[in-house]
């Protein structure tokens, strides 16, 4: 991952910092840098949002497919996760380079995604055993500055608020055999419930004490960090330990605990601004990529 | 290792005789003893088989057999570094490879490493880092190679164990062995070291609840070095959990300390001079 | 003698204060701990306090470290080094290969612009010689001969035989009495194995 050299004297400022609560960039422990987000920034995907958290740039598309339910779920269509991380993050990731660091953030965000409150995968089956709906999530980084999890979970979020599936229809032919229909309609779509999407918080270690939203330098000083991806109810659906260090039990359930109180928080003001995008309509002024 | 598909014949698309089945999957029942007779809400871990140095090429290796679940792991090096660009000069670095054999699940996987595979090495390598002393290793690399022979859950959690002991065996310095447990919580209850069926079986009883966790730790040093969970759990709930993991790992303490004893004394008599 | 104590990674042995920490242990908050899996030995040496280590028989992994002797035999030789590989440390062989440059300027002491690697080390040269860095990201453990005691013990003639040191420049073919360079180690009876 994109990694920076921090100093032993800078290392000093940062942990002081931390246990006085207040970071280098006047934020307390458990604020988030300023976050952007628009949806429908791409008009080939049927869903799409990009999310700029600090420096972190992170773009989801989102394309739905019809496909073939798998053997153990006949009535239930499912989503494919692919993170690409671009040379164009860091240079780093030229080549294969990303591929570690893709892997993993696509395998955890299969994991959030394992359970059955998250998303209603029923809703995307159109007829038991035949078809069904597939929902590709292609993440793209765009430039990286720290806490990819959790602007990956909240752009994933909002592209699935913004995804129109198309309707079809399902009529039976001649033989008996069944026929799919799409709408000819083009604003006849159907929407998913993201009520219960869980965001990710990743808690990193400083010190004594544990910070939300690390930027690189912060991410240098701390040994090991835990991520937590929690619902609006403040379930917790996927918790992980990642990075080289060990923790002990007693950190581990205070870091669990503030993950799902600003987790909880993250929700009702990301939904209300969805809302708000998505009442603008057409009228919204779009920012696109440079603004 | 076949990993050209053209060349062994094949059907392209083939499926296991499980998914014509008539009856649904496999249904956890929601009280009661488990199939195995072990009770529910206890920190019930199955009885473990340990043994080290197997393999006599490896520089250290060892077997480990949890009801169903057989696995082994090999540790080599350390050794110089394959890939030059990532030598690290003050500290050495720990490769994880975790794979299942074909047949080890129910169903037939592949032999190229799938994304699940990928996924737990990497947690087996985050889980065993904080525990060997990488600094005594420069520009060298440690090899830890893990393979699922049968599968009947809770194979993460034996893996850790069996590499921590293969590393121990291999004389790799650490500061703590690693323990590893996981537990299905199934609504209000919990099943610790969940078999096969219990990890992927669907609940009869309350959707809430219903998850998988399973956590490495170092139990001299009263830390933990690996957690992973999924599925949906409340906070209280998780917490709860990974209070029972830890338990469950100083049951098996003990067991892995005695194993790791007899190996160091079948290996070497104790040195005369003293 | 009661039984040798075993232990195992992790494992508490005791307080600073009743030790000094020897190999395969390690401090923390002022007590020592076990690293390995073996047999708890304490030994006096004349000091205060008894060192305290943890021993396998069968010997723990060595890696060439800055200072070590080293036995290694030469691959390849160019204009400006040698390479080599490590076989050995002092004493220990190494169950792994480790590969090891010797450079033009480190082959000996003095005259060191004048040095033909040519005239040193010939490949398949059985050589001893210094750790001196372990080297940078790219390049190998840098070793050294510039010592009296180190440079080429073992060397072959262009016929097959085994050479007989003649002077610390040169070396003889029983043979054929062809004389042939080479960087020639006085070898130390410590190196020597019965």
């Amino acid at each position: 991952m994109a990694t920076v050299q921090v100093s032993e004297a800078e290392k000093v400022y940062i942990l002081h910092g931390i246990r006085d609560d207040l970071r280098v960039d006047g934020r307390s422990c458990e604020d988030y840098r300023h976050m952007e987000i628009e949806t429908d920034v791409v008009s080939n995907t049927d869903g799409s949002a990009k999310v700029t958290l600090g420096h972190t740039v992170v773009l989801v598309g989102i394309k739905a497919e019809i496909g073939k339910p798998r053997p153990m779920v006949p009535d239930e269509g499912y989503l494919e996760f692919f993170v690409d991380c671009s040379a164009n993050a860091t240079p780093e990731f030229e080549g294969r380079g990303g591929e570690e660091l893709g892997t993993e953030l696509s395998n955890t965000l299969y994991k959030v995604f394992n359970n059955k409150r998250s998303l209603d995968m029923k809703s995307l089956c159109i007829s038991p055993g035949e078809h069904c709906w597939l929902l590709y999530v292609d993440v793209l980084l765009l430039q990286c500055d720290g806490n990819l999890y959790d602007a990956i979970s909240i752009a994933v979020k909002a592209a699935l608020f913004n995804t129109k599936i198309p309707r079809v229809h399902i009529s039976a032919d001649d033989e008996g055999g069944k026929e799919i229909e799409l709408s000819d309609d083009p604003y006849d779509c159907v929407r998913i419930n993201v009520e219960n999407v869980p965001c990710i918080v990743t808690l990193c270690k400083v010190g004594h004490r544990h910070v939300v939203d690390a930027t690189l330098q912060e991410k240098a000083c701390s040994v090991a960090s835990l991520i937590i991806s929690v619902t609006h109810k403040g379930t917790v659906t996927c918790v992980r330990k990642v990075g080289g260090g060990s923790l002990d039990p007693e950190s581990i359930f205070e870091m669990t605990e503030a993950g799902k109180r600003v987790g909880k928080a993250l929700h009702a003001p990301l939904m209300k601004l969805l809302q708000q995008e998505e009442s603008l309509g057409k009228k919204r002024q779009k920012v696109g990529f440079l603004g | 290792m076949p990993t050209d598909n053209k060349r062994v014949r094949r059907p392209e698309v083939s499926q296991s005789p499980s998914v014509f089945a008539c009856r649904p999957a496999a249904v956890l029942p929601a009280a009661g003893p488990r199939a195995d007779g072990r009770r529910r809400d206890q920190v019930d871990v199955r009885p473990v088989f340990v043994r080290c140095g197997l393999v006599s090429q490896a520089k250290g290796s060892a077997y480990i057999e949890a009801g169903n679940s057989k696995l082994m792991c090999c540790v080599y090096g350390p050794r110089e570094t394959d890939r030059k660009d990532e030598t690290d000069m003050k500290c050495g670095r720990l490769i994880t490879d975790m794979r299942f054999a074909p047949f080890s699940c129910p169903e037939r996987g592949s032999w190229i490493q799938g994304s699940e595979e990928k996924d737990l090495s990497l947690m087996l390598q985050e889980s065993l880092r904080p525990a060997v002393c990488l600094h005594r290793y420069p520009r060298s690399q440690v090899e830890v190679n893990v393979m699922v022979l049968e599968n009947s859950g809770s194979v993460l959690s034996h893996a850790i164990t069996c590499a921590s002991l293969a590393l121990a065996d291999a004389g790799i310095e650490m500061y703590d062995l690693v323990l590893g447990c996981s537990i299905r919580q199934d609504g209000a209850s919990y099943m610790v070291d969940p078999t096969y069926l219990e990890e992927n079986g669907c609940s009869s009883g309350s959707e809430d609840n219903q998850g998988r966790l399973t956590v490495a730790f170092l139990p001299s040093l009263n830390q933990i070095s690996g957690l992973q969970s999924d599925g949906e759990m409340a906070e209280e709930t998780l917490t709860a959990g990974v209070r029972t993991c830890i338990e469950g790992c100083y049951k098996l303490y003990p067991v892995i300390q005695q194993a790791l004893a007899k190996a160091t004394r079948k290996a070497a008599p104790p040195p005369s001079e003293s | 003698m009661s039984p040798m104590k075993l232990c195992v990674p992790g494992d508490k042995l005791c307080s600073t204060e009743d030790c000094i920490p020897g190999t395969g242990v390690y401090l923390r908050h002022g007590y020592i701990y076990s690293s390995l899996a073996g047999y708890v030995l304490r030994k006096n040496e004349g000091e205060e306090l008894p060192v305290i280590s943890v021993v396998r028989e069968t010997e723990t992994q060595l890696l060439p470290d800055v200072g070590a002797i080293v036995t290694c035999k030469v691959t390849s030789i160019n204009p400006r080094f040698a390479k080599v590989h490590i076989l050995y440390v002092g004493s220990t062989p190494l169950k792994d290969r480790f590969r090891g440059t010797i450079r033009k300027e480190d082959v000996r002491a003095t005259e060191k612009d004048k040095v033909e690697t040519y005239k040193s080390f010939r490949p398949g040269d059985i050589v001893l010689a210094k750790v001196i860095s372990l080297g940078d990201v790219q390049s190998n453990y840098l070793l050294t001969t510039a010592e009296n005691e180190l440079g080429v013990v073992v060397a072959h003639s262009e016929a097959g035989a085994q050479m007989v040191p003649i002077s610390w420049c040169e070396m003889q073919c029983p043979r054929t009495h062809a004389k042939e360079f080479r960087k020639v180690a006085r070898v130390q009876p410590e190196y020597l194995q019965a």
